[in-house]
């Protein structure tokens, strides 16, 4: 699980988001869970309109996935997203919000082939650049 | 209009700063793969001068654009007395000075609890001008080609004045410019400083953008897209790199089954074009071409 901070328009909401993203049956498709929670108070933020696009950091506006929009999940605040990646590697989610409260939060993780994806964390080594 | 079309669209334009930006150097005759660098410096400073010091955006673009020229100022005049591969080398390696220097580059500063600003490898998050200021996705779209037709207007206006002859020639033949009277180190010194600006601001907007930058972004893939835009739009005319962003981004991007198989393709058109159309397909001739039909239409209207 990761976490970014962000935060909200007009009231002083700052939105944090958890991503996990778990693959699925198809070829570098994801189901990715999105825990939206405001940062100072920790309570789950409801009734949020979420779409999840993304790009990769190494090739900045060349390959966007169309955003999806995520469906409400279970519990409180999780959305959950379908994405389909063109090729594996690091990507950086973008997670949009809008509705009550708009705002555009980041998430880099590393994605491979039937693989749960990672965080990209600047503590950790990076791996081996990928080559295109 | 569609959020994945307008974020295609911002995206278009966006980059178009870069390939200008590329473009005027190609004009001079000089090839750069370091765009990116200055293209980073005005992301950084744009993003910093909003999200840090509070400036309003329009400030923050123009110090990106400011602090990226006088940058590329800097690195023109040691580095433009080089050609061809040399100069060429010597772009990108400057380029990669940058981007690790991104690396290690940190200034927070907490704002509402939360420290923002850069912080190496992890990048520069919260970039968030234009949610605070409730500027939406197609607001923004109209200031990046906005500030796009702007660019292009200038470059119009150059192509037409003593500067614009100025470039093409030195682009032509240095020795012969030389030769002809043109201060030919200060031109170029001049368009390296106005190229960095142009991709100054193209940084600036894309942080705003995407609220996130981080040294990766400014990778020398970057760099290469934003030459091969101009080497295959065309060097006839400044819609010459915007028609190359049309095709890789444009076109390219909308043909979805091509998937990851898109640079590859790219790759094959950049060759393909360099071998039959060296100049790219809006070169001086199809331009020349344009503009006398376009003038005896006028005149037979006339008549």
């Amino acid at each position: 699980m990761a976490c970014l901070p962000g935060s909200m328009q007009a009231a002083d909401i700052r939105a944090k988001a958890d991503v996990a993203c778990q693959p699925t049956a198809g070829t570098l498709t994801y189901v990715c869970t999105i825990r939206l929670t405001d940062s100072r108070t920790n309570e789950p933020l409801t009734g949020i309109d979420l779409s999840v696009g993304a790009d990769m950091p190494s090739m900045p506006m060349m390959h966007n996935v169309r955003p999806v929009k995520a469906t409400p999940g279970r519990e409180k605040g999780t959305y959950q997203a379908h994405i389909e990646l063109e090729m594996a590697g690091e990507w950086a989610l973008q997670l949009n919000l809008s509705g009550k409260l708009r705002d555009r939060l980041v998430q880099v993780l590393r994605f491979e082939d039937g693989e749960i994806a990672r965080e990209i964390s600047p503590a950790a080594p990076r791996p081996a650049r990928q080559k295109h | 209009m569609d959020d994945y079309l307008i974020g295609v669209l911002s995206n278009v334009g966006v980059i178009s700063f870069i390939a200008l930006s590329a473009y005027l150097l190609l004009l001079i005759g000089e090839i750069s793969f370091g765009q990116q660098a200055f293209f980073a410096i005005g992301a950084y400073a744009a993003g910093i001068a909003t999200a840090l010091w509070g400036w309003p955006l329009a400030a923050g673009l123009a110090w990106g654009a400011a602090v990226a020229g006088a940058a590329a100022v800097l690195v023109g005049v040691p580095t433009l007395r080089l050609h061809g591969l040399y100069f060429a080398i010597a772009t990108l390696a400057f380029a990669e000075m940058v981007r690790l220097l991104c690396e290690l580059f940190r200034y927070q500063i907490t704002i509402d609890g939360e420290p923002t600003g850069p912080n190496g490898a992890d990048g520069f998050r919260n970039i968030r001008y234009i949610f605070e200021n409730d500027i939406g996705p197609l607001q923004f779209l109209v200031l990046i080609y906005a500030l796009l037709a702007a660019a292009l207007l200038g470059f119009m206006l150059m192509e037409r004045s003593r500067l614009g002859v100025a470039f093409r020639m030195i682009g032509e033949d240095v020795a012969l410019a030389g030769l002809q009277g043109i201060a030919v180190a200060r031109f170029k010194v001049l368009a390296a400083g106005l190229a960095g600006a142009l991709a100054g601001i193209g940084g600036g907007l894309y942080a705003h953008l995407t609220t996130y930058v981080e040294p990766r972004i400014f990778d020398v893939m970057l760099g290469v897209h934003s030459l091969a835009y101009g080497l295959i739009g065309g060097l006839g005319t400044a819609l010459g790199p915007l028609l190359g962003v049309l095709i890789d981004i444009g076109l390219l991007e909308s043909i979805r089954s091509l998937a990851g198989y898109r640079m590859i393709i790219f790759g094959g058109v950049v060759a393909f074009l360099l071998i039959v159309r060296p100049r790219g397909l809006l070169d001086e001739t199809v331009v020349h071409y344009v503009r006398r039909t376009w003038y005896q239409i006028g005149r037979g209207r006339g008549n």
